[in-house]
């Protein structure tokens, strides 16, 4: 392994590779919460008492569970471009190229997913929430928006926050499948880094080093996230 | 039977409350008048519909029909969607409902937050007041079921009886009008049920206005100002603890009487 390929600057790759981490840490980030506001409101329905809203939400997360992610950003992509173009001649008149923005594009595509999954996550940590406890928030007279912010939000996050942390942990590495799309992030970048240089091998054991850094420091905060969650559950 | 007082200095009155659950009609036509540091006690067989009743009345459960009138607000329902029973004015619903302290057979305090927390919670955030000023109040509430020293704890760290003891600190710190116990102590174990009557009996001492659903026939009988028997969703009987202990009317109560003393 030659390490002067990782100089900063011109001389090396040390620094496109560290924006290369940046720009994974920001599509996980937007993917990430995206991703749960998106499962908080498939969670929503899914616990509604409309029928359509259930299926709705049923329907989503059966079809983004069961098509691989790759295949989602393929058809979002080409799909969607193929839209846009359509929409580009059809109202504007215009025939050149038109490609959608692919770090959007990427962030919708990994949210999605993640949402689906998150969806689970939070209907289940809703559904073991003590009745109990929002019984006492109506009692004392909560309004709707009261009993969500100051009781269930807290105690949904309880249960939600271990299996969330795995969804993040899954984000965070499926982001690395926007690169096919021509994100330049780790992946990407190691790739071009391992062409131009024809060190793969270095490149590909740097990018894991970053994505090894990047999960398990987060990993941390969510453990920290975890213990501040269950205060009153039981001592840490 | 007591004189009903009119309805403007009733503290609480419920009137034909009427509620059932699918095809099972729970309540049947209840009413109750509370006036001014009256502590009536509901008693009956378990599936009389007095718990049901008693969570009509802040409508933890929306009753079919009838009509709750708190400190001179009332609120109506009316049929909604698909039949359901709503109540339309929401504001007003939640005003009466900080009127009414709730007291929990599980107690049912909120678990991540602390003992001062819990009693803070709704004078902060319904009743919006100063934080500093219902921080006081709690405190002095806390002393007087006599846990102010466990302020900072979470409720997994209490006892039963403790936590029910803060739990009713929680519902006098909203003031509330009237306070509506659901079995208080049918959750404790036998030796912690003593703690949290005495403090009830100490507020009713103090005058304060209280509905108990109670499985205690000691504290109905020593304690309450009126005794309400329900059976099978109606008031079987109702009358003074004397009257009603001493010489029961209507031979359902005397059977149920006599297989619970």
């Amino acid at each position: 392994m030659d390490l002067t390929l990782l100089a900063w600057g011109d001389a090396g790759w040390g620094d496109q590779m560290a924006l290369g981490a940046l720009v994974t840490l920001a599509v996980a980030i937007c993917a990430y919460a995206l991703g749960i506001v998106v499962g908080a409101g498939l969670a929503a329905m899914k616990l509604s008492g409309l029928p359509p809203l259930r299926w709705i939400a049923q329907a989503y997360t059966t079809v983004i569970r069961g098509i691989p992610e790759l295949l989602v950003i393929y058809l979002v992509f080409f799909g969607g471009g193929a839209a846009l173009r359509a929409i580009a001649s059809g109202m504007f008149g215009y025939e050149g190229y038109v490609d959608l923005p692919i770090f959007l594009t990427g962030t919708i595509c990994i949210g999605a997913s993640a949402g689906a999954y998150s969806a689970e996550v939070i209907r289940g940590a809703v559904l073991v929430v003590p009745k109990g406890q929002i019984e006492a928030a109506i009692a004392v007279g909560m309004t709707r928006r009261q009993r969500f912010w100051r009781v269930l939000v807290p105690q949904v996050a309880r249960y939600a926050l271990p299996g969330l942390g795995n969804i993040w942990q899954f984000t965070l590495k499926d982001t690395s499948l926007i690169s096919v799309i021509g994100l330049v992030e780790i992946m990407r970048q190691a790739a071009i880094a391992a062409g131009s240089t024809k060190e793969p091998f270095t490149f590909y054991v740097v990018a894991a080093l970053l994505y090894l850094g990047l999960t398990s420091l987060s990993n941390r905060g969510f453990l920290r996230a975890e213990s501040w969650a269950n205060r009153g559950v039981r001592r840490a | 039977m007591t004189q009903a007082a009119p309805t403007e200095t009733a503290a609480l009155l419920a009137e034909n409350v009427h509620k059932r659950f699918g095809n099972f009609e729970v309540l049947k036509g209840i009413s109750l008048t509370a006036r001014a540091e009256d502590v009536i006690s509901i008693i009956g067989a378990s599936g009389s519909g007095k718990s049901t009743f008693l969570r009509c009345i802040n409508f933890l459960e929306t009753p079919d029909s009838g009509r709750i009138v708190v400190g001179g607000e009332e609120i109506r329902v009316r049929a909604g969607r698909r039949g359901l029973p709503v109540v339309s004015d929401q504001a007003a619903l939640g005003r009466i409902r900080a009127r009414l302290g709730m007291v929990f057979q599980g107690f049912n305090l909120w678990s991540h937050m602390t003992v001062l927390q819990n009693v803070m919670e709704g004078p902060v955030t319904v009743l919006r007041e100063p934080k500093g000023e219902v921080r006081d109040r709690a405190m002095d509430l806390l002393a007087k079921v006599g846990i102010a020293e466990k302020h900072d704890a979470y409720p997994v760290e209490l006892s039963g009886g403790q936590q029910q003891r803060v739990a009713i600190a929680r519902a006098l710190c909203m003031q509330p009008q009237v306070l509506l116990f659901d079995e208080p102590t049918s959750a404790l174990d036998p030796e912690l049920v003593g703690e949290v009557l005495k403090v009830m009996r100490d507020l009713a001492a103090e005058g304060r206005t209280m509905v108990v659903v109670t499985h205690e026939m000691g504290f109905a009988r020593e304690v309450s100002s009126r005794v309400m028997f329900l059976a099978d969703g109606r008031v079987e009987e109702e009358s003074s603890p004397a009257e009603l202990f001493g010489n029961p009317r209507s031979e359902r109560c005397r059977r149920f009487l006599a297989s619970v003393l």
